[in-house]
């Protein structure tokens, strides 16, 4: 089917208005294990990244990370808040997600789809923590080791320690919601009316 | 489970209705502004050149009538941040640190150099907040969508989707309230057939797998809505042809003025942030 422009654009919107909703409401987090949360709120980039390709999925990362500057500046929560008010931060690393996300899922599209799409989920959520937590060393290493209690010599250790241990949880459960949402809406657009009816009969005869 | 009404907490940003200079502004105007106040402050972290663009953001907010301490409101969560900051300033020393010692207790001290490290990290926050803070106060739901379009607008002669992207922005404001209220309404349907949402109970992976039912449906029919929007946009024509606009947003005479303005001050700021560490 001829993907239209008006479509694409559409589909960010909308995905990037459920990014946002997710990062203004407690919803955007889940708990984990020793009070540490793992966040949901780049899932939208990369279904935007599998589903409309490689610029959906940049203006939903756009959206999210302009979301994330703002509410920084705006409603801080957390010690580490207030570094998201630095747009190299917030919005850079966001900007990746979906590149990384398309082109995974590009690779793997030939094969069996959900697969290839968790692997993209798993890649786009990697590459935003990587990124984020990167930029948060270049910019405010000073500040971190503070909130960390290290010394700055020790914080790049410090820093891949939460990237393995954190982004790789992060990543598998990207993998199962991309994986999940991918696979529930190429069913329902596959199967509108006709296809799955059709199936079914068959199953029946 | 508490904090069911997901919509009554929503606040990122808040337009202050106003008749200001600032206000009058177009909303490309208030974007280039926006970064030129920015970007500066978060690649340079020199105490002078970052007093300088909070003065600058400062003086805007006067020029708006929005009062600074409103905008700083965030500001109180920081306060910790910056006191450990300071904490471990005066714990460990700079190398080759050789400004005067204004205190010192045994191996500890405190430089002029510490001090006006941890101001400047201060003032940062508090300039960046300003800023956005500010921008946000000025900016209405509408010029936020045309300013993308407009900003980007010199870029659409390359290729750039400026107009995708405003369209994307515009599209995203106007899904908020909608996503907001399905998934209070997929919360409240999931919680009546026994989801235990936000209870204690449970390991992670369990409560992580609660989420799994509230994430799938609110994105499917973000998508379904996408769907019916799209058709019903491209019944309509949208995609063809060049597109005049209703609203007509702000500007006036001063507007390049402005944007020139805006433009020598990012450069100004970048080059003095490079050269003043």
């Amino acid at each position: 089917m001829e993907r239209s422009s008006v479509r694409r654009i559409v589909v960010s919107g909308a995905l990037g208005a459920v990014s946002v909703v997710l990062a203004v409401t407690p919803l955007g987090y889940l708990p984990w294990f020793g009070g540490a949360s793992l966040t949901v709120m780049h899932i939208p980039a990369i279904v935007a990244a599998v589903l409309e390709g490689p610029w959906a999925g940049v203006s939903v990362g756009l959206i999210f990370g302009a979301t994330s500057l703002v509410k920084a500046a705006v409603a801080p929560i957390g010690p580490l808040d207030p570094l998201f008010t630095n747009p190299l931060v917030s919005v850079l690393p966001r900007l990746a997600i979906g590149l990384a996300a398309w082109a995974v899922y590009a690779a793997f599209r030939g094969k069996f789809r959900p697969v290839a799409a968790a692997l993209a989920g798993a890649v786009g959520s990697f590459v935003n923590t990587a990124g984020v937590l990167t930029m948060l060393g270049l910019t405010a290493a000073a500040q971190i080791s503070g909130v960390f209690g290290v010394e700055p010599g020790a914080l790049p250790a410090v820093l891949a320690g939460i990237a393995v241990s954190n982004g790789l949880v992060e990543a598998a459960a990207a993998a199962v919601f991309t994986a999940a949402i991918v696979s529930a809406w190429k069913g329902v657009e596959g199967a509108s009316g006709k296809a799955r009816l059709a199936r079914e009969e068959g199953e029946g005869t | 489970m508490k904090n069911i009404e997901f919509l009554r907490n929503v606040s990122i940003g808040m337009y202050v209705e106003g008749d200001s200079p600032v206000h009058r502004l177009s909303p490309a105007a208030k974007y280039l502004w926006l970064l030129a106040l920015i970007l500066p402050a978060s690649f340079s972290g020199s105490a002078p050149v970052v007093g300088i663009l909070a003065a600058a953001c400062l003086g805007f907010a006067l020029l708006a009538r929005i009062r600074p301490r409103t905008l700083l409101r965030g500001f109180l969560p920081v306060l910790p941040l910056v006191g450990l900051a300071a904490f471990l300033q005066v714990v460990f020393t700079w190398p080759q640190d050789r400004s005067a010692v204004l205190l010192a207790a045994g191996p500890v001290s405190l430089t002029v150099r510490e001090v006006l490290a941890v101001l400047a990290m201060a003032l940062r926050f508090a300039t960046l907040m300003l800023a956005l803070g500010l921008f946000t106060s000025v900016i209405t739901e509408g010029d936020t969508a045309r300013g993308v379009e407009d900003l980007f607008a010199p870029l659409e002669r390359f290729g750039f989707p400026a107009r995708g992207l405003g369209l994307t922005v515009a599209v995203a404001f106007r899904f908020i309230p909608i996503v907001a209220g399905e998934l209070e309404a997929i919360v409240k349907a999931q919680a009546a057939r026994g989801a235990d949402l936000g209870s204690r109970k449970g390991g992670p992976i369990r409560k992580a797998r609660a989420y799994l039912p509230l994430l799938v449906p609110v994105t499917i029919r973000a998508l379904e809505r996408a769907e019916a929007l799209a058709e019903a946009m491209e019944a309509r024509g949208w995609s063809s042809g060049p597109r005049t606009r209703y609203a007509v947003s702000g500007g006036g005479r001063w507007d390049v003025p402005v944007k020139l303005g805006a433009l020598a001050f990012a450069a100004a700021a970048l080059w003095a942030g490079a050269v003043f560490r």
